[in-house]
Parts: structure tokens; C-alpha cells; sequence
């Protein structure tokens, strides 16, 4: 009986009808939160489940060590401050040189974006120049920079610098004509319409450069610290495999995966939080 | 008065020149309203452009008052279809007539009178908050011509503002521009494709032909009282005669296309 009304409903709900017979599932995932969160631990509990049987049973627990494993490792690291430590370190020498680099990027950038000579004169070397990627550029940074601080500053710089100076000449060349003409026509000068208009209207680029920067530096700060270091998250992933602590090597890796997923929220955030008001791309009437 | 005398206008491309303007003359009086009526690619937003600034003449000459035209300035103003490209989308309603009187150097003390002004003319005093993203395409539109009179310009000059608004709304809009016109009595050039739009705006139309080597072919004087409603006869009539007139054009802008 209840069936038969079940599926009564469900065919009302097809013909178009209201959202009265909306139960369990759908009603459960009416609420977008709920969903995504239940969703969220969903994938994340049976990956580490099918990760926990495929290296129990199946592949060879030294080469792949069950999540349990690796958890017993963290513990005693993180209790000792051990990785902490590491992880502050990586994210000190990601922030200057990310910083830095989408400083002087976007300065450049908004220049390169402006004045057509400039763009004509430097856009063929940064064409070349954006090739070398970061990793590249370690040998030379370790004989000019050895391998302090210093070093790794300038190869996140390196990273994040072309990244965002690209991002930011394209957003400024993006600032729509009839804005510039008409801030023009109300009196404005060249100057106020460049600090006023133009650039407030990359400023949704030069974000999207950011982040795209921001996954680079992450990317980049790993092999910076694994040839050229003595301290770090890559200073970590590197001792351990010279000592073969598969388990340890793991721990490092969750570890890239946590910070690089948290550090993307955060500036998500802060972007929302400073920066809301100029990022929409309304045009359409 | 803004006088347009024997204007010419060429293109230069990798492919070539292209003569847009020929030839163009006319003369648009104080408090004056003049339509320029034609279809797509017939040179009316190009001689738009030049009486606002943004492009040279190639030849001939354009001056208003005693002075030649040269580049933007304070007393014309330009309106766009595009309202939502052209307004500042990081400011509010208000901060957007705001940024207008900070880059006339109007006094602040008058900042408060004006913006309340403009805004209640256009009916926009109840949404001063929010931003043009929150905002109808006939707002945007009214937002804009706020912020364009804000700074009071003797000329306004619309390049087919309410072209992507929907018939009701541009119906209201030809009403709010009509009324504002009335009160203020500033000169506007308003380029538009659509014969009733021209109609029931304007002192007198201009009507331009099919590019390249475009030229005003006729100044139309409607002399009728507004408001004009097309079922009227004389009205209908008029639009009958200005259609006999655009159609012969059209048709040579479609064997054109399809020539190439």
C-alpha cells in the first residue's frame, strides 16, 4: 500500500508537481551544508577504507602502509612538535616568496598592461623566461643563494612573479573601454581613470592569478627542500626515504595535501571578506 | 550649439581603408533633440564617437560653442547601451554618482544634494545601497543617465541606450528620459536602428544610409506633440514614410552580406 503510494507521488513529482511528496533523500539533501559535508566524509571515509584493505591484504604494507600505520607515525610527530616545526618553517619561506612575488607581478604587471612599449619591449623575454619552471631554477639558486633562506625565497618569487604578472596585464587590457571612456566624459584624468578604474577592474584577475600562484609555490617548495635544504616539509620527505620510513614519507605527503587544501580556503576567505566588492564580472544588461 | 560640417571618416586596416563617414553635416541646437536613425552599420555610433571625442575626423570638422572638438570633455557627456560594463560593479548606487562629483571636484558639502537630486529623478532613491549586480537592466540604464546628469553636461549623447532593454521597460525609459529632457532642457543626440524609438523621442531625425560612404540622407521634423502614440495617423503615417525610406538601404545591406 505504501509503495504503491511511493511511487504515486513519484510520478506526481515528474508530471511537475509540488515539492509536497519531497522525503527522505531529497529532503535529507535539500539542504546544501548537510549534503556537501555528508558527501565530504562519505569520500573521504571510503578512500581511506579501500587504502586500509588494498594495503593490508593486497599490495605490500612497507611500500604502502595502511592509513592506520601512518596515523600511529603522525602522532608521535605531531605531539613532539617535530613537523609542526617543519611545516612552519615551508610555509614561512611559501609566504615571503609568495608575497614578494605577486607584489612585484602585479606592480609590473598593471605597468605592462599599460604603457604598449614596455609590454612590446619585456613581453618576449617573460615569454621565454615563464618556461623555467621554479625546479629548473634550483642548481642555479643553490650556487647564487646556497642553500639558506634565501634560496628558497627567490624560487617561490620565481614561481609566483610570471604567474601573476600575465594574470594582471590581462586584466587590466580587460577593463572595458566604455568604463574607461565614460569615467572620461565625467571629467576624470588619465591617472584617476588608471588607480580608479582600470585597476580596481583586474582586480578579479589578479586574484585568480594569485591563486593559481599560490598552488605553484605549494608545488614548488617540495623539490626546492628536497635538494636544497636542511629543514621543511621537503627536508622531511627526503631524510626519510634516505632511511627507506615509507611510513614517515606518507605522513609528509598527507601533510602537503592538508596545508595546501587549507591555505586555498584561507585566502578563499580573506579574498571574500576584503576583496568581495570587486569581484564581480557584471556586464551584461 | 554643436555644428558637424562636411565630416569624413576613414579606417585604416591591415586590410585596408575603410571610408566610414563622407560628408556627414549637421547642425544640433541648444536644448535641442536629435535623433540619429539608421540601420546597423550605417555610421551612426562612429559620428557619436566623434562628437564625443573618443575618435578624430579624417576630415571636415566638428565644433561646439566656438570651440573645435578635440577630445572627451566636461560638457558632453556619453551614454552606453552597456550600462552594466560602464558603471563601477565595486561601488553602490550612491558611491557611483559619488565617483562622478569626486572626479568633476565638485565641493563634498554638495555631494548629499546632488546624488539625492539625480537619484529621485530616475526613482532610484530607494536602492542607493545596493550595488549594479542587484540592479535591473532598465536601473542600470537610469543609474547611469543619474550619474551622467549628476555633473551636469550641456550635451548628452546616447548610443542606442535602450536598445537591450525590453519593450515595456524602454517604453518607461523613453518616458523618464522625456520628462528629465523637459525639466532640464539640455541639448541630447541619441543614436538609435528603431523608426518608433526615433519618433517619439525626437525635435527632429536625422536619417543616415548603409556604409561604407555613409551620409545623413534626410533631416525628418515629426512637429507632432508628445507624448506620440504610433496609432495615431500622422504618427503612423510618418513611420510609414521613414520605413519606404531606410528599406531600399536594407536591402542593399543584405545583398552585400550575402555577397561576401
Amino acid at each position: 500500500m505504501s509503495t504503491a503510494y511511493g511511487r504515486q507521488s513519484g510520478a506526481a513529482v515528474k508530471a511537475g508537481d509540488t515539492p509536497a511528496s519531497r522525503r527522505g533523500w531529497h529532503a535529507w539533501s535539500s539542504s546544501p551544508a548537510v549534503r556537501t559535508l555528508t558527501l565530504t566524509t562519505a569520500s573521504l571515509l571510503i578512500g581511506f577504507c579501500t587504502w586500509q584493505v588494498l594495503s593490508t591484504y593486497v599490495f605490500n604494507p612497507f611500500l604502502i602502509p595502511p592509513p592506520l600505520d601512518v596515523f600511529r607515525t603522525a602522532i608521535p610527530m605531531l605531539a613532539s612538535g617535530e613537523i609542526l616545526s617543519d611545516v612552519a618553517i615551508s610555509m614561512i619561506r611559501v609566504l615571503i616568496g609568495f608575497t614578494t612575488g605577486s607584489l612585484a607581478g602585479v606592480v609590473i604587471g598593471v605597468l605592462l598592461g599599460r604603457i604598449r612599449l614596455l609590454h612590446e619591449l619585456l613581453d618576449p623575454i617573460i615569454e621565454l623566461l615563464r618556461y623555467l619552471s621554479p625546479t629548473a631554477m634550483i642548481p642555479i639558486a643553490v650556487i647564487w643563494f646556497g642553500i639558506g633562506e634565501m634560496s628558497k625565497y627567490f624560487l617561490i618569487f620565481w614561481g609566483t612573479f610570471f604567474i601573476v604578472i600575465i594574470n594582471t596585464t590581462a586584466g587590466v587590457w580587460r577593463a572595458p573601454v566604455s568604463r574607461q571612456r565614460a569615467a572620461a566624459c565625467l571629467g576624470a584624468s588619465q591617472l584617476q581613470i588608471f588607480v580608479l578604474v582600470v585597476v580596481p577592474s583586474a582586480v578579479p584577475y589578479i586574484v585568480t592569478g594569485m591563486r593559481v600562484a599560490m598552488a605553484s609555490s605549494f608545488m614548488s617548495i617540495i623539490p626546492a627542500e628536497i635538494l636544497a635544504a636542511n629543514s621543511g616539509i621537503g627536508y622531511l620527505l627526503q631524510q626519510s626515504s634516505l632511511l627507506l620510513q615509507t611510513n614517515r614519507i606518507f605522513v609528509a605527503l598527507l601533510t602537503i595535501c592538508v596545508l595546501g587544501f587549507v591555505v586555498d580556503r584561507i585566502f578563499r576567505l580573506v579574498v571574500d571578506k576584503v576583496l568581495a566588492r570587486y569581484m564581480s564580472f557584471v556586464s551584461q544588461t | 550649439m554643436l555644428r558637424v560640417t562636411n565630416v569624413r571618416k576613414v579606417f585604416e586596416s591591415v586590410r585596408g581603408s575603410y571610408v566610414a563617414l563622407d560628408g556627414v553635416s549637421l547642425t544640433v541646437k541648444d536644448g535641442e533633440f536629435v535623433c540619429l536613425l539608421g540601420p546597423s552599420g550605417c555610421g551612426k555610433s562612429t559620428l557619436l564617437n566623434i562628437l564625443a571625442g573618443f575618435e578624430s575626423v579624417s576630415g571636415g570638422s566638428v565644433t561646439f560653442g566656438d570651440a573645435p572638438v578635440t577630445g572627451p570633455g566636461r560638457d558632453r557627456v556619453m551614454f552606453f547601451q552597456d550600462a552594466g560594463s560602464v558603471l563601477l560593479p565595486w561601488l553602490s548606487v550612491e558611491e557611483n554618482i559619488r565617483f562622478a562629483l569626486r572626479v568633476r571636484k565638485i565641493p563634498k558639502a554638495e555631494w548629499a544634494d546632488i546624488t539625492d537630486r539625480y537619484l529621485d529623478m530616475v526613482g532610484l532613491d530607494s536602492h542607493r545601497g545596493k550595488f549594479p549586480a542587484e540592479l535591473s537592466g532598465g536601473m542600470r540604464q537610469r543609474l547611469q543617465i543619474a550619474r551622467g546628469l549628476a555633473v551636469e553636461p550641456n550635451v548628452l549623447l546616447m548610443d542606442e541606450p535602450f536598445a537591450a532593454l525590453d519593450a515595456l521597460t524602454r517604453r518607461r525609459m523613453h518616458k523618464v528620459l522625456l520628462d528629465i529632457w523637459q525639466r532640464i532642457g539640455k541639448t541630447i543626440v541619441f543614436v538609435t536602428h528603431d523608426i518608433a524609438e526615433a519618433i517619439s523621442l525626437a525635435d527632429r531625425i536625422a536619417v543616415m544610409s548603409v556604409g561604407p560612404r555613409s551620409v545623413i540622407t534626410r533631416v525628418i521634423e515629426p512637429d507632432l506633440p508628445r507624448p506620440r502614440d504610433l496609432a495615431d495617423t500622422k504618427v503612423a503615417r510618418l513611420f510609414g514614410e521613414i520605413e519606404d525610406l531606410l528599406t531600399p538601404d536594407l536591402i542593399r545591406l543584405d545583398e552585400q552580406l550575402e555577397a561576401h
